[in-house]
Order: C-alpha cells, then sequence, then structure tokens
C-alpha cells in the first residue's frame, strides 16, 4: 500500500494555507499543512490539519518534512 | 537569598486570609511553623509522582504547575500556580503523589513538613477548613478546565485561561489593568489545554489580530476585556474570590 499526494490551498484561518491532501486506494487519510513563517521556528514543517482511520492524533503532530508525515500516517494504518 | 521564615510564613497568612479571617492565636501559630526556603531553577520538579513527601510546598516567587507524563513524552498540566499556592496540598492526606509539580519559572519555596501542619489543622479547625476550602475551590477550576479542554474552541479555550489567570494574579496583587507577565510558552499552554502548538499559535495570533490581547517580551495586556470574557464566557464564580475582577 502506498500513499498518493495531491496539492491542495487550505482555509485554515491562519497563513498557512499551502497543503496536499494524502490518498491511500483512492481514499482521503490526511490532510497536510505546510507552516508559514507565522510558526518561526517550525516554518516549513509539515502539520496534521486533519486526519482519519487512525492517522490522527488529539494535539496534532509537526513533521520535518513530507516524507516524515507520510512514513507516521502509513504506520498508522498499519496499526503499528 | 533564602527566604527568612517570617516573609515566607506571612505570604501563607496572606493567602489564608484572603479565603478567611484569622485569630490573633492561629496566625501565632503558623508563625511557629517550622519552615525550610529554597530557590528552584525553571523547569525543575518539586515532587514527582510516585513520591512519598513528608513536606508540602508553599510557593513564595514564581509559578508552579502539576503535571503527569504519558508514553511518547506527552504531558498534561492539571494546573498552574502563582505565589501563595501549595500545589501538593493534598499530600498532606494523600500519601502517594499520583502527579508530579514542577517550576515553570524561577522560583522560591517554603516547604512546610507534613507533621507541624497536621498539628496545626488538629489544634485549629478554623485553619482546617480554611484549607479544606482551598482544595474545593482547586476541585471547581479543575471542573472548568475539563469543560475548557472537552467542549471549548480552541480560541475559547484560551482566551478562558488567560482571563483565568488575569483574575488569579490579580486577587494576589501581582496583576493589575488587565496587564500580566505570563511566562508560559505556547508548548504550556498546549500542554495544558490539550492542543498542538500550531492551534496554540494561531489562536493567540487571531486574539492578538482582532485586537482582543498584545503579547510582547512575556507581558500579556488584555486590551478588550469585555469582548475577551464575552469570547469564552468567562465567568470568575468558580474561583471563589470575595470580589472578581472587572
Amino acid at each position: 500500500m502506498s500513499l498518493q499526494l495531491q496539492p491542495v490551498r487550505v482555509k485554515t484561518g491562519s497563513h498557512d494555507t499551502e497543503g496536499q491532501l494524502v490518498f491511500t486506494d483512492g481514499l482521503l487519510v490526511a490532510v497536510l499543512v505546510r507552516l508559514s513563517e507565522d510558526h518561526e521556528g517550525k516554518a516549513g514543517m509539515w502539520f496534521l490539519e486533519a486526519g482519519f482511520d487512525g492517522a490522527e492524533e488529539r494535539t496534532h503532530p509537526t513533521f520535518a518534512d513530507l516524507d516524515a508525515a507520510q512514513e507516521w500516517i502509513q504506520r498508522r494504518l498499519d496499526g503499528c | 537569598m533564602v527566604p527568612t521564615p517570617a516573609l515566607s510564613l506571612n505570604m501563607l497568612i496572606r493567602k489564608l486570609e484572603s479565603i478567611s479571617r484569622l485569630s490573633d492565636e492561629e496566625r501565632r501559630a503558623i508563625e511557629r511553623l517550622p519552615i525550610t526556603g529554597r530557590h528552584l531553577a525553571a523547569h525543575q520538579d518539586i515532587v514527582r509522582e510516585k513520591d512519598r513527601p513528608s513536606q508540602c510546598c508553599l510557593l513564595l516567587e514564581g509559578w508552579a504547575c502539576r503535571y503527569q507524563l504519558l508514553s511518547e513524552g506527552k504531558r498534561q498540566i492539571f494546573s498552574f500556580h502563582i505565589p501563595g499556592d501549595i500545589p501538593d496540598l493534598q499530600s498532606l492526606h494523600l500519601k502517594v503523589m499520583d502527579h508530579s509539580v514542577c517550576t515553570v519559572t524561577q522560583a522560591t519555596v517554603a516547604f512546610i513538613p507534613h507533621e507541624a501542619l497536621r498539628e496545626l489543622t488538629a489544634a485549629f479547625p478554623g485553619i482546617a477548613a480554611i484549607l479544606w476550602r482551598d482544595t474545593l475551590v482547586d476541585g471547581a477550576i479543575f471542573r472548568e478546565w475539563m469543560t475548557g479542554i472537552g467542549r471549548r474552541s480552541a480560541l475559547e479555550a484560551v482566551a478562558h485561561l488567560l482571563c483565568e489567570l488575569y483574575v488569579k494574579l490579580e486577587a494576589v496583587g501581582l496583576a493589575r489593568d488587565h496587564a500580566y507577565r505570563l511566562p508560559l510558552t505556547q508548548a504550556d499552554l498546549g500542554d495544558a489545554l490539550g492542543l498542538s502548538n500550531v492551534h496554540v499559535n494561531r489562536t493567540l495570533r487571531d486574539l492578538r489580530d482582532n485586537g482582543l490581547i498584545t503579547l510582547h517580551g512575556g507581558k500579556l495586556q488584555i486590551d478588550r476585556w469585555q469582548e475577551l470574557t464575552g469570547l469564552c464566557d468567562f465567568d470568575a464564580t468558580y474561583l471563589h474570590l470575595d470580589r472578581g475582577a472587572v
């Protein structure tokens, strides 16, 4: 099973608008958003805006890059 | 300089008298409590989960918090504490700590032996009643935090906490004119409210952009108190202070 990304713009109510929809087998499993300069030390990192079917966490995590985010999402989908 | 017993105990007397008047005899008994003063660095544990403490910690200067560590390094903060508070008062009657207490900022504390507190409360039921009332107010604050974590939006939860801290600090003379020093990081706020740092950052920015608060150099100014309290339905009744901030 592999993940597919699709660029999207997200209305988060902040300057964090550059996003990626994450699909698995054609089903949407997460929405990632690239953090804007508003987040200083975390600018450029990827934030899990929304996740489904286990690819979620109450205090939404932040990832260094898209690869790290996808690894985390895949691990969650695999139930690890 | 390590705080003198007289100064430390004055803080305790002031705190207790903010709840109920003490008789001269009660005040003298408190002044005789054997205490040990200490300076602590920021982010230092005062007492840890599973500890069996033999003393309580009166906070004289600085901020502290109660917290619990979860797996994967997650942390839940249960409460923030300011001078005059005894964050581990429960250890007087509950032998094993079910959470930890640490400093948030540099702090000065005074440790009071359990034995001395037990003798004091046995001899003076009025003092025992004041401490009991204090733990009931603690419970009221926990209920409000449950509502905040479970039912308020990120914006409402952050706004509510900023209002609560102002009213508490103002009551002990550490805040006025809707301004105070806020030594909490965005991570602290997130850990207290069950929010990600990103959400806390966005929320503070929202409050700032809408002209409700100014946050600069660790100092918070609430520019529009009525609107901020209205936004999160803040009602200070649960703090059970004699007078509320307006």
